[in-house]
């Protein structure tokens, strides 16, 4: 039997150009997600990685071990091995992936990030709003309280692609203090970002909120940055029936990395 | 901010239609496992050496792992490599050989390599105490073992990237890991080379007996190396080791 769950293992795709993607899925999902986008880029010609982060697409029990920090020791390990590979490395993520890409950013030359209906904190929506309440006392109740179900935040358009998304069904709750550590350092390090960025977000976004993006956009330190809204989708922008947009807008990005002086 | 440590990065080098998957050992890093990387790179062949999660991080992080996360690394490894290579070698040191034979048990590599794998913790006390360590590890996370060294490149030696203490936790894992694998081999059907070292102190002959009587591969290969300890990839026998494992890759991808 094996340990990741299968479709939703990470993939990799070489190309010709000469720059590296590397593709970063959200919280509780797994590269799945990034699949598509990832085929699309690949068929650009670029090397593609979809990295699997720790604690994910195995068991909802292991993400209560993983800590932060082993998730940005996952995001380093992608662009060292992408980097080994290409001229350039573009960094693109999904929700806390984009959190992942940005902070990567900050620490290694990273040549462009593409950050995708992203948070800027915790909690993102009404119904979650107790749990930043429980913040303080979440790590030794995260002992007691293994998971809590998924709140069903389904803002999905595409009700097939909410039903094709491999990732878990519940919510580890000592990973919640985690994903709020995160993005804490993401807001402290944001200002030194200076890699050009460009930022898509869903207009109907329940999820992560549409502010979130205008918060990012504020923070960054990156004088090339751009925001773009997506229509017609959910938080899942790379599944959703913009995808192809999203597709496009990536792809784009990449690009103009291409043709920018090394 | 960075986690991992200098040189503790994993390796991905693009060649051929064959992919090597190289795994390196407990508490080690990719590093250990780099200039086999190169090698078998510069003979054409696509390699991707994988860094093994709560390694070359810090010791304490090593604490949280559960064999099961390694295993899924390497599971990861070997799919990324699937995606550019027809055919995919697994390559494992030490405890990286375990998880290439329980990778082996799985799926379908074309063959594997197996360096100075043991089959049990050489310490024996850790067998007796195993359902006390996770509690110790509450109150002594990490321990620092005594020992002597069996390197015979002593230049060598002094590059190593390892913890140089043994997470508590851990060696509850690796132990558990060692159980799974033995009771895995005769499921194992892969073409495979055993490479152990005569001068490595801590895995006795036995293992390595053990091992090759009990994989259940028809094609199966045992090769001693004179020079060198248990740190095959990068030791005194790393050359002798760096061509058996190209002339036995070729062979079986012919």
């Amino acid at each position: 039997m094996s340990q990741v769950l299968s479709g939703a293992e990470p993939f990799l795709y070489r190309g010709e150009s000469g720059v590296g993607v590397l593709l970063i899925h959200g919280w509780t999902s797994s590269p799945q997600e990034m699949r598509d986008l990832g085929k699309h880029l690949a068929g650009q010609g670029h090397t593609v990685l979809g990295l699997r982060l720790p604690g994910h697409a195995t068991r909802p029990a292991d993400l209560n071990r993983l800590r932060w920090r082993d998730w940005l020791a996952a995001v380093e390990d992608g662009y060292h091995l992408l980097e080994n590979a290409s001229e350039k490395v573009v960094a693109m993520g999904l929700s806390l992936g984009g959190a992942l890409a940005l902070i990567l950013a900050t620490s290694l030359p990273v040549a462009g990030v593409v950050a995708m209906a992203t948070p800027y904190e915790l909690p993102t929506q009404p119904r979650l709003r107790w749990l930043r309440h429980l913040l303080f006392p979440m790590r030794p109740l995260g002992n007691l309280l293994r998971f809590v179900p998924k709140p069903t935040v389904n803002d999905y358009k595409d009700p097939q692609a909410h039903r094709d998304h491999l990732g878990y069904e519940v919510f580890p709750l000592r990973s919640v203090p985690e994903v709020g550590g995160l993005l804490e350092l993401l807001r402290q390090q944001l200002p030194r970002m200076r890699a050009p960025l460009l930022l898509l977000h869903a207009v109907e976004d329940r999820g992560v909120s549409p502010g979130h993006a205008r918060s990012i956009y504020a923070r960054v330190g990156s004088t090339e940055k751009e925001l773009v809204w997506i229509e017609d989708s959910g938080h899942v922008l790379t599944v959703e029936p913009s995808r192809r947009r999203v597709y496009d807008l990536a792809a784009e990005f990449v690009d103009r990395e291409l043709e920018r002086a090394p | 901010m960075r986690v991992l440590v200098d040189r503790g990065e994993p390796f991905f080098y693009p060649g051929g239609d064959i992919g090597c998957l190289l795994i390196h050992g407990f508490s080690g890093a990719p590093e250990e496992m780099r200039w086999m990387g190169k090698y078998l790179a510069e003979h054409g062949f696509t390699v991707l050496g994988v860094r093994l999660f709560a390694h070359a991080t810090q010791v304490t992080d090593m604490n949280r792992a559960r064999w099961e996360d390694w295993l899924a690394n390497a599971e990861d490894g070997y799919h990324m490599l699937r995606g550019l290579a027809s055919q995919v070698v697994v390559i494992g040191m030490s405890m990286g050989g375990a998880l290439t034979l329980l990778l082996a048990r799985e799926f379908e590599p074309a063959g594997i390599l197996v360096m100075a794998t043991p089959i049990r913790i050489p310490d024996n006390r850790v067998e007796r105490i195993r359902p006390l360590l996770p509690l110790i590890s509450k109150v002594m996370p990490t321990i620092r073992l005594p020992g002597g060294s069996d390197w015979a490149d002593k230049e060598a030696e002094k590059l190593q990237l390892h913890y140089h203490e043994i997470a508590v936790r851990s060696a509850a894992e690796l132990h558990d890991l060692l159980g799974e694998m033995r009771r895995s081999l005769g499921r194992v059907v892969a073409p495979a080379l055993l490479i152990y070292a005569k001068g490595d102190l801590g895995t006795p002959p036995n293992a390595a007996h053990f091992i090759l009587e009990q994989l259940g591969s028809s094609d199966k290969h045992i090769l001693w190396l004179e020079n060198g300890g248990h740190n095959i990839a990068r030791d005194a026998g790393r050359e002798q080791a760096f061509e058996a494992a190209a002339g036995f890759i070729h062979r079986i991808t012919a």
